[in-house]
């Protein structure tokens, strides 16, 4: 194994630059002092790739490297002038992880993965504020007594206008004034979530490199699949590189059109396109876009580079954005009074908006790097125009200071403004020369409905801000702090005001539109290469890991998936890394204690004694990933930190016998209910008690944090709250959690075996929400045998006790089913798991550790009405240094 | 929009042809300041990521860093 690492060409320093002042794979100990001159020609001689390797491609950040990286998105609220919306603003919660690994000391293979979860208020629509429309405030009584007032949206109604078509208001005299503002019409959304999963391979050849990548990204109204090959040819004795990148993107758009709004809003444009299902319109369209890139990076002097980018991109289909309308004003000339002094009154409706079905853009942009010797520090200075036959043209200034600080650290603060003009086609609003609807008597004499000529309208429209003229200043810092061991913590945070005034040039006019948002980051990185360098010396790695694997973890690596806090570090000052990715499934009968309930005793009996049950749980998934950083500052203590990001998703259905709708009642049926985001933050310390020759006890006693939000809310349907979203759909528990634990673990040459006691105490009666889950006590054991030195097999027993909720939601929830009482929670499960862990022992990918195991459920014996468990799926791996 | 490309496409050749031409050489063994951290083209790729899909979802001009793919609709 240290062969290996020995073996490892220098080349791969190369790709990551930032490690080359850390990484002097050739420098021996005893030779210390030649280190810095030795690594400075390595640098010297490696330094272009690595410089042009740092392209915008987070999956690959540097070469046999692990990265982790969360953020959040947060808009501020929209200014609807004299109404307040109590829609919550733009959310997005963004969890990254990819690896890089080396399969030959040419190739590398990348994964990443990447998940966002968004919610919150979006705009619909643009309307002249002095019309009908727009966002009308209200104040409702809650049936649970609470009273709520905000904002509804209102897409259609009716409007005044001047002979010049200027929208007129009434001041409190009776005297009519234009008034020309514009005011955004905001509605709802439940929270979504996407994911994406991509994977790149690459070589290296001596002067040039070749990648070829793909991807998945999959949302529920979305999904798109790309390929891409890009590569770099160096010349000049390495001084001058010339990029070349191409991709191509399929994408289909399958939008559930909106309950709330479809009726307020015209499709006709896209009657061909929009298909029925489940009671559900869907309107679906293809979009393909083809994309170019050709580059050339160019050493200057020894402290100056530019780096010059040309980027084509050729789209063609469905570009619009399926949930954007556009009103339109129609004026029926029949209305129209012959007297110039008169104003006229308009018919507000909303239509979908329509944008060209080919796009075409271009994009050029200049970077230039330059040492600033005195401070050691690099200022970037870059420009990037684009235009496209929309007639959108972008100006992007961009400059960032890269400060080093010593100590690992460095900080950079950042400055950006971006400027773009209005797409031809963009408007807050139009208004047409025709009715809406008229009553026109056929040759039968029948009287007809007909509706407007949608060819009078513009071909092309749209309201969507994005395309609107504006300008917007961002301003951030990022910091870094590099560790000895080869991890590097990052953290960064951004700025970013829109405002129409901004616009290059003049106001871009949208300034209805404008906003803030703030964006927070933190990321890990694990640098597998620099920890194989380090822990070469002093002592050679692979008698450590030898003694890791069979001994002192008890068979720790040996552990089932699905066991947390199984097994422990040893020596002072290890670190291990991992992650650990859950999945469990629901879904199958509805059970009433260990029985399958019918439907007609759902509706009546699994709802409280004053109320019937509509709905019931058809299928419920719910995906969580942990990170988890262990870190063992003395032989018999280990510290744990396990931030937790999770998705969920529940599926109704309508029970069978349910009482009928209240006519007006605004359902939420057929589309599934997801919510996501970062749950709870487990704190764990891990004290050994008995650690004999391949056996151990240890105990652990930890917290788990109430990070993960209980007060998650199904979006307003026109003025029906949503309410909280079931109780199993938040978050997390809301309260500080005690969790103690004690797990024994024994090992041989050939077997492996083991036992847990797992709690978790609710530490507080009720958290924001008004309520506490029940407490957990967890027993299991398992047996395993070691297939190889690498694999072994494990079979477990689970048996879990889940206490039922005690007390109930504080706020509104639309209670239509067994899973939003505290009543139908909690009860006692058995479960069988069957597991295998993969160590690698040897080679350059010696310290990785793989496990999974699928957990199979037994027998459930639930409190009250539950939906069956179909099973639950444990992967983990782990990095330990 | 033929055009425009044409003479941009110019321009950047121009560009880059005055720039090979000014340029002294620098040897090797010259570049150890172009190696450190703070000179990469991109010093924090997982922050560019997510800016730029930020910016990606709320503005309208192009990118020039056009080899991506995925980032999803962003429908809001």
């Amino acid at each position: 194994m240290s062969k290996s690492s020995l073996d490892k060409p220098t080349r791969h320093a190369a790709d990551h630059p930032q490690q080359l002042d850390t990484q002097p794979r050739h420098v021996q100990e005893d030779q210390a002092s030649n280190k810095s001159i030795l690594q400075a020609l390595t640098s010297a001689a490696l330094v272009l790739p690595g410089l042009l390797a740092a392209q915008a491609h987070a999956a690959d950040a540097s070469s046999g490297s692990v990265n982790f990286q969360y953020s959040r998105y947060q808009e501020s609220k929209r200014d609807l002038y004299s109404v307040r919306s109590d829609l919550k603003p733009i959310m997005v919660d963004t969890l990254h992880g990819s690896g890089t690994f080396f399969l030959t000391d040419r190739m590398k293979l990348s994964f990443g993965y990447t998940q966002d979860t968004w919610s919150g208020a979006t705009p619909l629509s643009s309307v002249p504020f002095a019309s009908t429309a727009g966002n009308s405030a209200f104040t409702r009584v809650l049936p649970t007594g609470e009273v709520v007032s905000g904002a509804s949206p209102l897409a259609t109604g009716t409007v005044t206008l001047d002979r010049n078509l200027n929208p007129l208001r009434f001041d409190t005299a009776g005297k009519q004034l234009v008034d020309p503002r514009t005011v955004l019409v905001l509605s709802s959304a439940s929270p979504e979530t996407r994911s994406q999963g991509d994977f790149r391979l690459g070589y290296e050849w001596d002067e040039a490199t070749l990648n070829l990548g793909g991807g998945l990204s999959v949302e529920n109204d979305y999904e798109s699949a790309y390929g891409n090959a890009n590569g770099r040819f160096d010349f000049n004795q390495k001084q001058t590189s010339l990029k070349w990148g191409a991709g191509y993107t399929s994408s289909r758009t399958s939008a559930i059109l909106d309950h709330d709004t479809l009726g307020y809003v015209t499709t006709l444009a896209y009657a061909d396109q929009i298909k029925s299902r489940d009671n559900l319109r869907i309107l679906q369209g293809d979009r393909r876009d083809w994309t170019s890139s050709l580059g050339l990076t160019q050493i200057l002097s020894k402290n100056t580079l530019v780096d010059f980018n040309l980027g084509y991109t050729h789209s063609r289909g469905f570009m619009e954005n399926p949930y954007k309308a556009v009103t339109v004003i129609f004026v029926d000339p029949q209305t129209v009074s012959p007297d110039p002094g008169d104003s006229i009154r308009g018919n507000l409706r909303a239509v979908l908006e329509q944008r060209p079905d080919v796009r075409n853009q271009l994009a050029i942009g200049g970077k230039l790097v330059q040492y600033i010797n005195p401070l050691d520090a690099a200022l970037h200075v870059a420009y990037k125009f684009s235009l496209d036959d929309w007639g959108v043209n972008s100006s992007t200034f961009e400059s960032d200071w890269v400060q080093p600080l010593g100590n690992g650290w460095t900080i950079t603060p950042r400055i950006r403004y971006y400027s773009q003009s209005s797409a031809d086609f963009y408007h807050p609003y139009i208004v047409s020369d025709q009715a809406f609807t008229r009553i026109v008597v056929d040759e039968q004499g029948e009287p007809q409905v007909v509706t407007y000529d949608p060819k009078k309208l513009p071909k092309h429209i749209t309201s969507d801000h994005r395309l609107a003229g504006y300008g917007a200043l961002s301003g951030g810092v990022a910091v870094n702090k590099k560790l000895t061991s080869g991890i590097a913590l990052e953290a960064g945070f951004e700025y970013y005001t829109r405002a129409s005034a901004l616009k290059l040039g003049g106001s871009g006019n949208s300034g209805f539109a404008d906003f803030d948002y703030y964006v927070a980051n933190a990321a890990l990185r694990i640098d597998m290469d620099t920890i194989n360098f380090s822990q070469r010396n002093p002592q050679p790695r692979s008698s450590k890991h030898q003694h890791h694997d069979h001994l002192d973890h008890g068979g720790g690596h040996h552990i089932p998936a699905g066991v947390m806090f199984g097994h422990m570090l040893d020596k002072p000052g290890d670190v291990m890394v991992g992650y650990r990715f859950m999945y469990s499934w629901q879904a199958g009968d509805m059970l009433h204690g260990a029985r399958k309930a019918s439907d007609i005793d759902i509706v009546n009996l699994a709802c409280g004694d004053s109320q019937l049950c509509k709905f019931s749980p058809a299928d419920m998934t719910m995906r969580m990933h942990m990170l988890d950083i262990m870190y063992a500052p003395t032989r018999w203590l280990n510290l744990m930190l396990m931030p937790q990001f999770m998705d969920m998703e529940m599926n109704l259905r309508e029970l069978e016998g349910r009482p009928p709708p209240v006519p007006g009642d605004h359902e939420h049926k057929g589309v599934p209910h997801s919510t996501g985001g970062v749950g709870d933050t487990i704190l764990m310390s891990l004290i050994k008690l008995i650690d004999l020759p391949g056996q151990r006890l240890h105990m652990g006693l930890g917290f788990s944090a109430p990070t993960g939000e209980t007060d998650l809310k199904l979006r307003r349907m026109a003025k029906n709250e949503g309410g909280l979203f079931h109780f199993d759909m938040q978050l997390g528990s809301g309260t500080w959690d005690f969790l103690p634990n004690l797990t024994y673990a024994g090992t041989t040459h050939r077997w492996h075996w083991g036992a847990q006691l797992y709690g978790a105490k609710r530490m507080e009666s009720k958290n924001e929400s008004g309520y506490r889950l029940g407490d957990i006590f967890q027993a299991s054991t398992w047996g395993g045998i070691h297939l190889t030195d690498w694999l072994s097999a494990s079979v477990r027993g689970v048996y879990t006790h889940r206490g039922r909720i005690h007390g109930d939601f504080n706020t509104y929830n639309a209670r239509v089913g067994p899973m939003d009482f505290p009543v139908n929670q909690g009860g006692q499960y058995w479960d069988i798991g069957f597991g295998l862990s993969a160590a690698v022992p040897t080679g350059k990918f010696a310290g990785n550790h793989f496990a999974f195991e699928w957990l199979q459920p037994i027998r459930d014996d639930v409190n009250g009405f539950q939906l069956e468990r179909k099973g639950a799926l444990s992967a983990t791996w782990h990095y330990s240094f | 929009m033929k055009k425009c490309s044409s003479v941009f496409t110019s321009l950047f050749l121009l560009g880059v042809i005055t720039i090979l031409s000014g340029c002294s050489s620098v040897a090797p063994w010259e570049r150890g300041v172009l190696a450190k951290p703070q000179m990469a083209l991109d010093p924090h790729p997982l922050q560019s990521g997510v800016r730029m899909h930020n910016y990606g979802s709320r503005e309208g001009g192009a990118g020039t860093n056009a080899e991506g793919g995925g980032g999803g609709c962003g429908c809001y």
